[in-house]
């Protein structure tokens, strides 16, 4: 029996972009706190947020057919209580009211209030962990169906919001780039954090049943496995740490804060975006759903 | 209160695919959309070989995973126990798709929404002197038995009895179609 995957490469994009959007505000919100003399790092980190979401939610839309040929139908989103998506759009919409309204203060020149801020944070955590719940409460498939993919998708999140407003630091804001210390410690982390996931993952996943086995092997040798390996695991997990830890740890300070340390820091940083896509792309992917009579290889 | 609901003798299924045919017709679709769709299994080693065709539709869950995800509300539980989708709300999500453990609902390429068995059968059920031809009718060698589950003298419940018929996953999501395999 063949098997057509239900969600393709679109919805991937959405996931990604909607957890990039979300860490960008949370990234910008961090700086506030312990870098508040980088403030064009958070007015930044405060474009990339609504603008990365508003594409997201666009691929949305252009996915959701039936939708997009009646538009009307994107007002019946609210109808029912008990469903994940009907909480994500609440959230998503939520959120893109504040990551608009901090946007437009920026843009008056206004400060934007604290109680703003920690909203923005709190919606922000809510849209990363919901793209994860939106896939992990489908029992059929035991690659989403586990409490692992919430905490992954946000903790993918946050890195590559992070990895965003970093990257457009190096181009445009070097001066800060240098002295955002503790932003850059902490993004350090993150892909360590996921690989560690990724890695518990696979291992429970792979023990649950026939076709938890056949998602992982699917990811690990089968179909995806270039991908999976090459592009999540190498350049999206373990290039960004051996590079950040040899920058942050082993490099005399002097090229540290040289131009060519921050392109450097500015490819691992387009690494963790290439493993934040990826890893959506393959989890969406890879997973293979239970089956009633016969188990699908 | 009317419950409908089905048994499928698979041990009579020869796998002609009559009922599929017979429903793209009734429902007026496109070759590429079904709404039954077959597991096969071959079991034993050889001489001893048990070859078993499962048709398997949408099994109208009285715990319905679809309805629960549906954002909008276009996946409901209409009279009689029958899941349906309204498809002036589906606006082609496809989170229905994704929940349904049994992977029987379509999506629609031309309309964009999501598609799946309507238990049509209940309206010849009703009117018996409509000339039909539904996958029950279809069934060239009897297999499909529809009728009132909440009737206990129904064709339908008597056979359930009789032949010990159980829903394919147990009682996964209180499914209303019922197997004798």
């Amino acid at each position: 029996m063949t098997y057509e995957p239900i969600w393709g490469p679109i919805i991937s994009w959405y996931l990604f972009l909607a957890g990039l959007g979300a860490g960008a505000f949370i990234t910008s919100a961090f700086l506030g706190w312990r870098h508040p003399e980088a403030t064009s790092m958070q007015k930044m980190g405060r474009i990339i947020a609504p603008l990365a979401v508003a594409v997201g939610l666009v691929l949305l839309m252009v996915d959701a057919e039936a939708g997009l040929h009646n538009p009307i139908r994107f007002f019946y989103l609210l109808m029912n209580p008990g469903s994940v998506m009907m909480w994500g759009v609440v959230f998503l919409g939520a959120f893109m009211v504040v990551a608009i309204a901090a946007f437009v203060l920026d843009r008056m020149k206004r400060r934007i209030p604290n109680w703003l801020e920690i909203l923005g944070v709190v919606l922000a955590v809510c849209v990363a962990v919901y793209t994860g719940a939106l896939l992990g409460v489908c029992k059929t498939y035991p690659l989403w169906n586990n409490a692992l993919l919430p905490i992954l998708f946000l903790v993918s999140a946050l890195s590559s919001g992070a990895a965003s407003v970093l990257m457009v630091a190096v181009v445009r804001h070097a001066d800060e780039f240098i002295r955002v210390g503790v932003l850059k410690k902490f993004h350090f982390c993150l892909p360590i954090i996921e690989l560690v996931l990724v890695a518990s993952l696979c291992f429970i996943t792979a023990q649950t049943n026939t076709a938890g086995w056949e998602s992982i092997m699917n990811l690990v040798s089968g179909e995806w496995a270039l991908w999976f390996w090459i592009g999540l695991v190498a350049i999206g997990l373990v290039l960004p740490t051996v590079l950040e830890t040899w920058l942050l740890f082993f490099s005399p300070k002097e090229f540290e804060e040289s131009r060519k340390a921050h392109w450097i820091s500015f490819f691992s940083d387009a690494g963790v975006l290439v493993g934040g896509f990826l890893l959506r792309f393959l989890i969406v992917a890879a997973a293979v759903p239970l089956t009633i009579v016969v188990p699908l290889v | 209160m009317t419950r409908y609901g089905m048994l499928i003798d698979t041990t009579n299924c020869i796998g002609c695919f009559a009922c599929r045919t017979a429903c793209q017709r009734q429902n007026g679709q496109d070759p590429e959309v079904d709404y039954i769709r077959y597991e096969e299994r071959e079991t034993g080693t050889l001489p001893f070989v048990h070859h078993e065709t499962v048709p398997l539709q949408c099994m109208h869950c009285e715990d319905a995973p679809c309805v629960h995800v549906c954002p909008t509300g276009a996946s409901y539980i209409a009279e009689g126990g029958v899941v349906k989708v309204d498809e002036s709300k589906c606006i082609g999500c496809r989170y229905c798709m994704a929940a349904c453990p049994y992977q029987v609902r379509v999506h629609n390429k031309v309309s964009g929404a999501v598609e799946k068995c309507k238990f049509c059968h209940a309206w010849v059920y009703e009117h018996p002197e409509t000339p039909s031809n539904t996958c029950v009718t279809a069934c060239v060698t009897g297999c499909r038995i529809f009728g009132d589950l909440d009737d206990p003298n129904s064709e339908l419940s008597r056979a359930i009895v009789e032949k010990n018929a159980l829903p394919i996953a147990g009682d996964l999501t209180k499914a209303k179609i019922f197997y004798v395999r």
